[in-house]
């Protein structure tokens, strides 16, 4: 009788030790929601918890630390930070559906507005008052205008749902001195431009472009825009159909770049980061990428570095102009089940305006969200690019939307700029 | 007795068994169940769930990137099985036959299994196959096979054999230490009457190790099954941002319809699809095992 009871006592215990486990999330949030609900009133005493896109160890992550403790120093307002990396595309979700306590969380603009869209609180009030970093203006009035609406076209029922921080915008990032030594003095706005340049680049014993898997659809997307328009770029990608005979171009403008050895030998074996190792080194000029590259290389490029950044040259007469580039940034966003919204704010504000957003930007050589910041000299020509862009291209222009029309690009590209397919081969590939 | 049995049993049991039914039984059958859904997120309620029927298999059976991944495993699987078998094989022959420094041998050869795949896949990609520096450059180029020597180890031809070469790298040496441990528990007395018969090394491989090999070649099949559909690290070491099609694994893809890709937020998540993918590869193991259960039938013969 005894052992039996002893047997069912463990059964029991098991069970206890399973649901407690399964339950913990649910108990804690619970417990830390009447906490903070019963000190509300009291908002200085309020802990947010921050679900973060970034590792504690990077630029970003590292300012963030510090501005979280500077931000407890003023408000008293505690941000326990959870730091998940881009590993959050996996966690906040199940997090947020299993009811843990999350106040604030960030990711990409898309991501968070379009994939996370239902989570999300409407912070269109919260964003026209004014916070102690605005000068007594909305907080929408000193931030950029371009994101500020790009946020509001993704953000659910088109509200405010979301504040972009981290912008970033994609365009050809150069090595100045280079271009410099190869005699290059102003950056090609065409085609034909863009071929003589990289013929002094190439003359000068320097390679002008390379590119690795990661951002040959990009590269594509972006080509093709500039010879038939982002309408009918996208159009393709909707039909899944890559078969406008601009392809053809397409193949025969990059054959000739492969031909005449304007691109490095390596591009089509490049796995990725190999690309913007090739530029790191100095021995490779452009490549199409983000804002974010300065950042990202600054470990394998020499301290001094001379950036420079440029739009992708306009193509052909029927496709958009140097004024239509990708850009985009992260966001914030809060939890419409937070008990701290107002709280959740003042933080997002203390981040993405005054100190600490030029701070965000200096320590991860950045753009900077406040209108009066100054950008990181790497990035003192992307700026211009940023400011004259009026036609937003979605990310690789729409090449990466469907995992199949990117894997195709990725195989024919590789094998057009390695010589294995000429321009019609690579177009007739594309079609199937 | 016996209910002094029963409770102890009850008692040693419960506490794995719920576990196993909770943290393995419940997810195995959610998954079957999503995978005849369409589900966006994988933690999406139940009620958020459409029925599809086959439709999430249809799908993926008209989409080339997911028939790519199914061609790429299956060449792993026999390709690159055929190859570690053989090769792990010959070491663990070479190895037992009372060599010198046996367990040096044995632990270099093993010491791929220690390292982390990421590190070993940095390793290929930046030291092997670099075509300035790698490698395979540098002997080709020393060898004076220039033109050979200019290969694009990573390019969309080769990459495929380049990561399946690096995969079965380290595959090795764990398959060497089952095919020992097999031939260990062999009966010298069976090799030395063969050799006072007469017989030379091959003979008594042939008639001798590989007849008693049998129950070890059948666990090694199942067990290069078992990993080789879980191939997936090897995927994205050599495609780290976004699917190419010489290296999408059914694991790698599925990943990306759960999870989304990572440099771009709009692709298209789809956890009924992945869901789908879980069940197709569970059939797959389930068949290779019974398949080579009928070929490579027990052995019969007590050691």
């Amino acid at each position: 009788m005894k052992k039996k009871l002893c047997s069912l006592m463990a059964v029991l215990l098991t069970c206890a030790m399973i649901l407690g486990g399964c339950g913990g999330g649910a108990a804690e949030s619970k417990a830390a929601a009447s906490g903070g609900e019963s000190k509300s009133d009291a908002k200085s005493d309020v802990t947010l918890t921050y679900y973060s896109m970034w590792n504690e160890t990077e630029p970003q992550g590292q300012t963030i630390s510090e501005a979280v403790a500077a931000f407890k120093e003023k408000t008293g307002i505690t941000v326990d930070v959870n730091w998940q990396g881009r590993d959050i595309r996996k966690t906040l979700q199940p997090a947020l559906d299993g009811g843990q306590q999350i106040d604030i969380f960030d990711e990409d603009v898309e991501r968070v507005n379009k994939t996370w869209g239902k989570y999300l609180l409407d912070v269109e009030d919260l964003a026209k008052k004014s916070y102690d970093t605005t000068n007594g203006k909305p907080l929408t009035d000193v931030i950029n205008k371009q994101l500020v609406e790009l946020a509001r076209s993704l953000g659910p029922d088109g509200k405010l749902s979301t504040i972009p921080y981290q912008p970033s915008s994609f365009m050809v990032m150069y090595n100045k001195d280079i271009f410099k030594a190869a005699g290059i003095t102003a950056a090609p706005k065409t085609w034909e431009e863009w071929l003589a340049d990289c013929a002094k680049i190439k003359a000068a014993g320097k390679t002008p472009i390379t590119v690795d898997d990661a951002y040959m659809a990009s590269l594509f997307g972006y080509h093709m825009g500039r010879l038939i328009g982002k309408d009918k770029t996208l159009a393709m990608v909707n039909n899944k159909k890559i078969d406008d005979p601009a392809v053809l171009t397409f193949g025969q403008q990059w054959q000739e770049m492969y031909q005449k050895g304007y691109i490095s030998k390596n591009a089509a074996g490049n796995i990725y980061p190999a690309g913007q190792q090739e530029v790191a080194s100095g021995n490779v000029a452009m490549y199409l990428n983000g804002t974010w590259l300065p950042n990202e290389i600054k470990n394998s490029a020499p301290a001094d570095f001379n950036w420079g950044s440029f739009a992708y040259p306009a193509i052909g007469k029927d496709g958009d102009g140097t004024n239509a580039n990708q850009y985009g940034a992260q966001c914030f966003g809060i939890n419409k089940n937070t008990k701290h919204a107002e709280e959740a704010f003042k933080f997002i504000v203390f981040m993405t305006t005054g100190e600490w957003d030029t701070k965000l930007a200096e320590n991860s050589i950045g753009v900077p969200m406040a209108n009066d910041a100054t950008w990181p000299k790497q990035l003192t020509e992307a700026k211009e690019v940023f400011s004259a862009t009026t036609i937003r291209y979605p990310w690789a222009v729409g090449m990466e939307d469907v995992a199949d029309i990117n894997a195709k690009i990725k195989t024919n590209f590789a094998l057009l700029v390695s010589g294995k397919l000429d321009a019609k081969g690579f177009a007739d590939a594309m079609k199937k | 007795m016996k209910t002094k049995n029963k409770s102890m049993i009850i008692f040693f049991l419960a506490p794995s068994l719920i576990l196993y039914l909770a943290i393995f039984l419940y997810p195995t059958v959610r998954t079957i169940v999503m995978s005849f859904f369409k589900v966006e997120g994988v933690t999406d309620s139940i009620s958020q769930w459409k029925f599809n029927g086959f439709g999430n298999f249809q799908t993926l059976f008209n989409t080339p990137l997911f028939m790519s991944s199914l061609h790429n495993i299956a060449m792993i699987w026999l390709v690159g099985g055929i190859g570690v078998m053989l090769v792990s094989l010959l070491f663990g022959v070479i190895l037992t036959s009372g060599v010198h420094g046996k367990s040096f041998f044995r632990s270099v050869i093993y010491l791929p299994n220690v390292i982390s795949a990421v590190a070993m896949g940095t390793m290929w990609i930046n030291y092997v196959y670099n075509p300035d520096f790698g490698l395979f450059s540098s002997v080709l180029k020393g060898i004076g096979l220039s033109g050979q020597a200019n290969t694009q180890w990573t390019g969309p031809e080769m990459v495929f054999w380049s990561m399946l070469i690096a995969y079965c790298f380290g595959m090795v040496g764990y398959h060497m230490l089952i095919w020992m441990s097999g031939i260990e528990r062999i009966p010298v007395d069976y090799y030395e009457a063969a050799t006072i018969e007469g017989a030379n090394v091959f003979q008594r491989f042939s008639r001798i190790t590989l007849p008693l090999l049998k129950g070890v070649c059948r666990t090694n099949i199942v067990l290069w099954t078992v990993s080789t559909m879980a191939f997936f690290v090897w995927s994205q070491l050599f495609s780290p941002v976004n699917l190419s099609a010489s290296t999408v694994t059914p694991m790698s893809y599925m990943y990306e319809l759960v999870f989304g890709a990572s440099n771009s937020a709009v692709t298209v998540r789809d956890s009924g699809a992945g869901a789908a993918i879980g069940v197709i590869l569970t059939l797959v193991v389930v068949a290779v095992f019974m398949i080579s259960q009928l070929i490579v039938k027990n052995d019969d013969v007590e050691l």
